[in-house]
């Protein structure tokens, strides 16, 4: 059998030969990831190789600049994984989504709280939401309560900055999903998705029940009817069209998206003929004709 | 494996992510491991500190660093990058952690890194679990072992695990025949553990 020669991170090994990698450990790395290894025909390394190529004293210093190689690599691929601008968009929106859950978590308990100091008439008890009662309290709040006042406040100010860096990072990102549905729905079909790459090879049909895992899952266990959006509900064309014509504006609406995200993660711009077509699509679904 | 007093641990006195501490042991909980889940199931696996490892799949390093308490050492694969973060800070602190960033449904990619080793372990919540273990098996010594952890629901959300277990099964046969089956129920639900050793 002849042998072909094997590339290692270390150097090339041919039979009993080894022509050793020269430089430091940046230099090893760029090589490694440079090569492309075939599986095919593949014989993994021996590491006593690497001492016969000079790499390595012995074991434990084979594993030692082993180490420093790979993790070196990792550290990069983590790098350049975080620096896509769709990295932080994602952070935000999930703060975001994070932000409004603190904060109607403690305006409820608040209302809670304020019910049993202010008893008021059983049909103002039902009526006001929590956050009325916060409101209903400032100025009469003191001590512990002023202060979560004072707090819900100061998250709604968060709020409010972050709604501002989501949309204008969603019109730079996504320019094309944002112009279809709006850049705090874009950024949360993002989101869900994981990530621009990911969310430019989901199908239309995912695109369209994309946050609507649970219900998506007893369909598929239990034969429920299918839903008709997710995140996708919140696009006022979904949510204000009449209730038997949803399902088709959200169906045409997550065709077109699938078709924007692709756009905007492999051309990066606004396609105006486009996005013409897909309104004018969307609206018709709307009207049933 | 160690037992004390019926509670499986590893040999290491410095708890790394709050388990206990029994008799300067680290306590290796089955509900977060399915390593130990296997072993408290009665399929112990032997991991004498002459063992290399290769584990694919290897999220925040929890089983990677009860399993480096052992063996000679553990060659970690991870793709994602939150998890290799903690990863690396796990293989700082332990010498005979080589981690290894990247897609184990290419093993090309990080080949050149690695060693024939006598233990492949792969947790990997891939549809294509079989195919990964298959691509693998050029690392497995003479005699050694492959422990599949099949998670079931994600090769097929919604069918019988075990059906997806048989059809798992058969994808393999070519490379390694199959010695046992376990479910890991009731400590990991829709996972089975099949053991195998390669075949010729």
């Amino acid at each position: 059998m002849r042998y072909s020669m094997q590339r290692y991170w270390f150097g090339d090994v041919m039979e009993d030969t080894c022509t050793r990698a020269e430089g430091d450990t940046a230099a090893l790395a760029d090589r490694v990831a440079a090569l492309s290894t075939k599986m095919e025909g593949f014989v993994p390394l021996r590491w006593e190789q690497a001492v016969l190529c000079g790499t390595a004293p012995d074991r434990a210093g084979y594993l030692a600049l082993l180490r420093q190689v790979t993790t070196l690599l990792a550290e990069r691929k983590i790098r350049a994984w975080y620096g896509r601008g769709d990295a932080l968009l994602i952070q935000k929106v999930r703060m975001l989504e994070d932000l409004d859950r603190a904060a109607s978590l403690v305006a409820e308990r608040f209302g809670e709280w304020d019910r049993v100091l202010h008893p008021g008439p059983a049909e103002e008890i039902r009526e006001p939401a929590p956050r009325r009662a916060l409101e209903g309290a400032r100025g009469r709040a003191e001590g512990a309560q002023a202060a979560v006042i004072a707090s819900v406040d100061g998250l709604a100010a968060a709020r409010a900055a972050l709604v501002e860096e989501v949309t204008t990072g969603a019109r730079e990102i996504l320019p094309n999903c944002t112009a279809l549905v709006g850049g705090l729905v874009a950024a949360r079909l993002l989101s869900a998705a994981g990530s621009l790459d990911a969310m430019a090879r989901l199908p239309a049909a995912s695109l369209q029940v994309l946050g609507a895992r649970a219900a998506l899952f007893a369909h598929l266990r239990t034969g429920s009817p299918p839903p008709k959006h997710g995140i996708l509900y919140q696009h006022h064309r979904v949510h204000n069209a009449p209730r038997n014509r949803r399902g088709k504006v959200a169906r045409t609406l997550a065709a077109r998206l699938a078709i924007a995200a692709r756009l905007d993660c492999y051309r990066g711009a606004r396609d105006e003929e486009f996005l013409k077509r897909a309104d004018e699509a969307v609206r018709r679904a709307g009207r049933g004709t | 494996m160690i037992w004390l007093d019926g509670v499986l641990v590893s040999p290491g006195s410095r708890s790394l992510h709050g388990e206990r501490i029994l008799r300067g042991h680290r306590v290796w909980d089955p509900y977060r491991s399915k390593l130990a889940a296997l072993a408290h199931l009665g399929h112990e696996v032997d991991l004498p500190s002459s063992l290399r490892v290769l584990y694919l799949g290897a999220a925040h390093g929890t089983t990677v660093s009860h399993i480096a308490d052992y063996v000679e050492c553990v060659y970690a694969v991870e793709i994602a990058p939150r998890p290799m973060q903690d990863l690396l800070s796990l293989a700082r602190q332990r010498e005979n952690i080589v981690p290894v960033m990247g897609d184990a449904t290419r093993p090309g990619e990080y080949a050149p890194f690695l060693e024939r080793v006598d233990l492949i372990y792969q947790d990997v919540a891939s549809p294509r679990q079989a195919e990964i273990a298959a691509a693998h098996r050029v690392f497995l010594e003479e005699g050694g072992t492959l422990i599949l952890m099949v998670k079931t629901r994600s090769i097929d959300a919604t069918a019988d695990p075990d059906a997806v277990t048989r059809q798992v099964t058969g994808a393999l046969a070519s490379c390694y025949r199959v010695k046992a089956v376990v479910p890991l129920e009731p400590y990991h639900r829709d996972h089975r553990a099949l053991v195998c050793e390669g075949v010729k």
